[in-house]
């Protein structure tokens, strides 16, 4: 287990914005439900079932933060790539580095702000991303990763 | 051949026929609306739709030119937007030949060419209606090019490099036996949508014409509705058993040293070519009815679409073939699947765990139920029988689901999803990625999910095994990481 590396910390930033951004479109959602009921006449019950939404999806999500972080591990040994997340559903993945088919960085505006970087690792059937790593690690997880795949794939194994 | 050709005019024949399947709605909407319309309307629409249905097949015939090069398939085609493809043999993953009963006096056929790649729906090349002699010379190339190991993951085992070359070259070949042809037609499942559709058409019925009946014969009525009934099944029944038959009728499976070869369909012959060193996994799959029959089918999952009219999209090479005699058949064909029945003990729910995959069966149904019975009262509550069916299938995954490591390349997994029992034969070097999940509870009862995903057509196949042991399922993550 100790060679397991866990996400940055900062990773735990972008949840909370990203459970405070659910909360803003929940918040918005709501209000337009009830401007339906003030206009249309719907049914206000959409309007109360959207505001307990407002308010119980994003606090489970920040209550979730420090499990979500603390639970997902990534592993890159010569021979595989390991992902593991969860503690209530658990769940490991292991993709061998010669049936990686390419492996794509991905940062959506929160992520570029704070230098992170998504990391897809693709293979001919499926693909697989680790949530959030540090930009330059990243770039060396790629590199590594394909450097790899190369010799995996030079070699008759 | 330096010259790109057209195809054979009839090929313009298929065009047009495919926009008319396509677009035969459009046709209906202009008769229906045609007593609406003014004469200039009317015209207009006229003029539209044989432009679109006639016209333009023809320009899409005119535009499309293809070159048989020594090192690659050269097609051009497009009206508005000119596409230029080069498809060099190496990449090829499956070549199939459709011949129409019509097109054989003339020696034409379709030749569709499929690659991996990501690309869906329509294959890369489609050729309407060209010689016969087109699909020889481009297998003729492509077996005489040594099988250059690219980067798709399929070819990272060590596939039989000296093949010799020669497409004459026949190693085995396997002609469907009559008996169990007709049984696996009768026992086929196309017959539930087919009789669903009639049972409706059936039921809108003019109305006059069952009340008069009624009328005439009070006392008759309920057998005679019932009597309609089994007549509209059997009538499905029928339909479906001769579309199978029709289907993989003079099914034949060739094996050269490389290749794989199918051949079926009586108006529409089919012959798929399908490399073995680019099968992704080997699965013999049979219904809870064909289970009872002791009859299997067998297909090979393959890294392009060739075969969208078969099961799945993967291309039958078995079509049924009796229990007892599926891996001896199968073994001459495919060199790596086992030479007998294997045993499958090491990947089983073990029986304390059995009633959770009822109890998750019966969670996806309760709450339909509840809601159908509830809007429906009094007959929504026939819905409840669903429940019982929802145990006993969550019984039938759990005695279905095995599997075993049979060699250190070989893993064989068997699942049991909707009565039907699947068993798949996958090497390690086909496995893209593999996963084991586990709850909290389930870590307690040390059982465990193992998923293995194949690459299948365009896709993904997903091969999960629910509640399996979790000392086996790790054993099976470490073999596998290693």
């Amino acid at each position: 287990m100790h060679t397991t590396k866990s996400l940055p910390p900062r990773i735990k930033r972008i949840w909370g914005y990203s459970a405070l951004g659910s909360l803003l479109a929940l918040l918005v959602i709501t209000g337009l439900l009830w401007l339906a009921h003030q206009f249309w006449h719907w049914t206000p019950w959409l309007a109360v079932l959207g505001a307990i939404l407002t308010v119980i999806e994003p606090v489970i999500e920040f209550a979730l933060i420090p499990y979500r972080y603390r639970f997902s591990r990534y592993q890159i040994t010569p021979t595989a790539v390991e992902m593991q997340s969860g503690w209530l559903f658990k769940k490991r993945l292991a993709i061998p580095i010669a049936r990686v088919q390419n492996v794509t960085l991905n940062a959506g505006p929160l992520l570029q702000w704070q230098h992170l970087t998504q990391v897809t690792v693709a293979t001919a059937a499926t693909s697989h991303t680790i949530e959030g790593l540090e930009l330059p690690v990243a770039e060396q997880l790629r590199d590594q990763i394909m450097q790899l795949a190369q010799e995996a794939r030079h070699d008759p194994a | 051949m330096t010259q790109p050709k057209h195809t054979h005019p009839l090929g313009y024949l298929q065009h047009t026929a495919k926009q008319l399947k396509d677009y035969w709605f459009l046709i209906l909407l202009a008769l229906w609306q045609w007593g609406n319309l003014s004469a200039f309307w009317r015209l207009t629409m006229v003029l539209a739709l044989v432009v679109w249905l006639l016209v333009w097949p023809l320009l899409q015939w005119l535009t499309l030119t293809y070159l048989i090069e020594p090192t690659a398939v050269v097609v051009n085609s497009g009206i508005f937007i000119r596409h230029h493809q080069h498809i060099p043999y190496s990449r090829i993953q499956t070549v199939q030949r459709k011949q129409w009963f019509y097109l054989r006096p003339f020696h034409l056929e379709t030749v569709q060419i499929e690659t991996a790649s990501h690309q869906d729906d329509e294959p890369e090349v489609k050729l309407p209606a060209v010689p016969t002699t087109v699909a020889d010379t481009l297998n003729a190339y492509r077996f005489d090019l040594p099988l250059t190991p690219d980067s798709a993951p399929a070819t990272a085992q060590t596939a039989p490099e000296t093949a010799a070359p020669d497409l004459p070259d026949i190693r085995q070949r396997y002609v469907t036996n009559p008996h169990s042809m007709v049984l696996f037609a009768l026992t086929g499942t196309g017959i539930i949508p087919l009789a669903l559709v009639l049972l409706t058409l059936y039921g809108k019925l003019p109305h006059q014409w069952t009340d008069s009946l009624i009328n005439d014969a009070t006392h008759w009525a309920v057998p005679l509705l019932i009597g309609g009934a089994i007549l509209v099944l059997l009538v499905a029944w029928l339909g479906a058993f001769a579309w199978i038959l029709i289907r993989y009728y003079h099914f034949t499976l060739t094996r050269t040293s490389s290749q794989l070869q199918v051949a079926k369909g009586l108006f529409q012959r089919n012959t798929i070519t399908a490399p073995l060193a680019r099968v992704q996994a080997v699965r013999c799959k049979q219904t809870i009815l064909r289970q009872w029959l002791h009859l299997q089918t067998v297909q090979i999952l393959l890294a392009s679409k060739a075969a969208t009219d078969d099961d799945n999209d993967d291309l039958v090479i078995l079509p049924a073939i009796v229990q007892s005699r599926l891996y001896t058949t199968l073994n001459p064909f495919i060199d790596w699947t086992p030479p007998m029945a294997p045993r499958l003990t090491q990947l089983i729910v073990p029986r304390p765990a059995r009633w959770l995959l009822s109890r998750n069966a019966v969670l996806v149904v309760i709450l339909p139920v509840l809601i159908v019975g509830w809007l429906w009262q009094p007959w929504g509550w026939l819905s409840a029988l669903l429940i019982p069916l929802a145990i006993l299938q969550g019984q039938y995954a759990a005695r279905n689901t095995a599997g075993s490591l049979l060699t250190h390349q070989l893993l064989v997994l068997q699942t049991g999803h909707f009565w039907t029992r699947e068993t798949f034969f996958v090497r390690k070097a086909q496995i893209q990625s593999l996963r084991v999940t586990w709850s909290v509870w389930m870590q307690k009862r040390q059982l465990a999910h193992l998923t293995v995903n194949v690459r299948h057509g365009n896709h993904n196949q997903e091969i999960t095994l629910r509640y399996i042991s979790a000392k086996q399922a790790e054993r099976l993550y470490q073999w596998y990481k290693a």
